[in-house]
């Protein structure tokens, strides 16, 4: 871990800190409110039906979209890089994963529920998800259109041919983020579906690159600290991450 | 059948589109804010603070583990509490996943309680948590971060939270219900769950000088918090009409 310089710092008294840090709260209630009232309006987005039938590959057998609902009304899926000729997941997503494992109990008992979706085989989600110690239901896309139908893999001639990825150009997308084409045949995103009491399935919401940004809680704890983030100097800027299990100590 | 508005994909691809803008502009003021708080001056600590934790006796700067950056989760734990509050449980369940990535970026996480450690112990092991907690019990730190307060201070009014003295929830006079629920879910009354709050706060240290940068409290915290980002995205919201809904993660099902 190499650690950045923080230098000459403004240092002042417990009473003038105090007055600082008022004026940012006006400023972080004013933000709390805002979100709050984004989030309104993301329950006011339409729903759009979903006519596909997907069925989803797990090492028990095979779920259909409407399975996955489990007896919930909505369902929350994390689209999570794994293509299936990789050997190991995207590491990102594994740091999201983390603080998202222990939160999917609570969810479930507000009426969601949660997977994890990639196109690798269940054999190798599986196996990687004992590994990391996690307890999610993580199924395959790989033999339906799922993932593509949802911007987020793309096949080689959807990259040539103006594939779309977080409402934009994907290769727009890639050239601001430095990718090349092989490196964005599996992005990550959030999709999340409705079911009615007449089993229809409907789309309400996707969300892709920074939209997942929150979502990752240990961003929002990075946020408060003297340093943030902390990644500007950095290859690229999740180049600190690593597996859980193959960090140092 | 839905009630709700649905459409053709071209439809709801036009209403996200708008959607859209906003979160990107959201997006752009927390980054803002995150600037904001690096900019904010910091204050020296001069106290000597000695916790008890798993490894003995530690002063503040052991906490840091070598770090530069230490943040503390004010958990609510009360020596009169049966158990930790089970709203910050769910907190926990969330930074206990990913306080190892935090660790390897320079930023030691812990979680401190006025509780005594041996409580606090109890309390890890069964929700089988990692992250490193310490005992402010000896102490002033609870109280000098405004995240306890004495039964005095509670009898006078006397209490400042979240910057300003009063008017919070947690000092209604009339006990609003989720209050009432979390100090049940704790196993004590509302005077003695009170006197806890919860809080974050960041700390930093350079060339040996400890200093105190950052402290968030209240509704401050509700970005911390996992669960509430995903319901954020979820069609029914929060969905909280019939008040605290939570239990502790090894609860549910059991009631």
């Amino acid at each position: 871990m190499t650690k950045t310089e923080l230098k000459n710092h403004k240092i002042v008294s417990a009473n003038e800190w105090f007055e600082a840090r008022r004026q940012l709260l006006t400023q972080e209630k004013e933000f709390t409110r805002l979100r709050d009232q984004l989030s309104q309006k993301r329950r006011e987005l339409p729903w759009a039906r979903v006519e596909r039938n997907y069925v989803f590959n797990e090492p028990d057998g095979k779920m259909s979209l409407a399975e996955l609902f489990e007896g919930r009304s909505q369902l929350v899926v994390y689209h999570f890089m794994f293509a299936p000729d990789w050997e190991r997941p995207c590491r990102s997503c594994s740091f999201w994963t983390d603080s998202f494992n222990a939160v999917v109990t609570h969810l479930n008992h507000r009426d969601v529920t949660f997977v994890a979706i990639s196109r690798a085989p269940s054999e190798k989600l599986e196996a990687f998800k004992r590994r990391m110690g996690w307890n999610f239901k993580w199924l395959s896309s790989g033999n339906n259109e799922f993932n593509y139908d949802y911007n987020v893999s793309f096949t080689p001639e959807a990259l040539k041919g103006g594939a779309e990825y977080n409402y934009g150009k994907l290769a727009d997308f890639a050239q601001q983020n430095d990718l090349s084409e092989t490196d964005v045949s599996d992005l990550p995103g959030v999709s999340v579906f409705y079911k009615d009491s007449g089993g229809n399935i409907y789309h309400t919401y996707s969300a892709y690159a920074r939209g997942i940004d929150i979502l990752n809680t240990a961003y929002n704890y990075l946020d408060l600290v003297p340093k943030g983030r902390d990644e500007a100097e950095l290859e690229w800027p999740m180049a600190w991450v690593r597996f859980h299990d193959e960090y140092n100590e | 059948m839905t009630k709700h508005i649905t459409g053709t994909r071209e439809k709801w691809l036009a209403a996200r589109l708008e959607l859209l803008k906003a979160e990107k502009e959201l997006t752009r003021r927390s980054d803002e804010l995150a600037r904001l708080r690096q900019e904010l001056p910091w204050v020296r600590i001069e106290k000597q603070y000695r916790f008890e934790t798993d490894e003995g006796s530690a002063m503040l700067a052991d906490l840091f583990r070598g770090r530069s950056q230490l943040l503390v989760y004010h958990f609510m734990f009360g020596p009169d509490y049966k158990a930790g509050c089970a709203t910050c449980s769910t907190i926990a369940d969330g930074f206990n996943g990913f306080a190892i990535h935090l660790a390897n970026h320079d930023v030691m996480l812990w979680a401190v309680s006025l509780a005594p450690l041996a409580k606090l112990q109890a309390y890890k092991r069964r929700m089988g948590w990692t992250f490193p907690w310490a005992s402010s019990l000896d102490n002033d730190f609870n109280f000098d971060f405004n995240v306890s307060v004495t039964e005095e201070q509670q009898r006078e009014g006397d209490v400042e939270y979240n910057y300003q003295r009063g008017g919070h929830a947690l000092e209604a006079t009339e006990v609003p219900e989720p209050v009432a629920q979390n100090a049940a879910m704790a196993g004590t009354d509302v005077a003695t769950y009170t006197r806890e709050r919860p809080g974050m706060s960041a700390f930093v240290l350079e060339d040996g000088v400890i200093y105190h940068t950052y402290s968030t409290y209240a509704r401050g915290l509700d970005g911390l918090w996992g669960m509430y980002q995903w319901l954020d995205r979820a069609p029914m919201g929060r969905n909280e009409r019939e008040g605290v809904w939570w239990l502790r993660h090894d609860e549910y099902g059991k009631r």
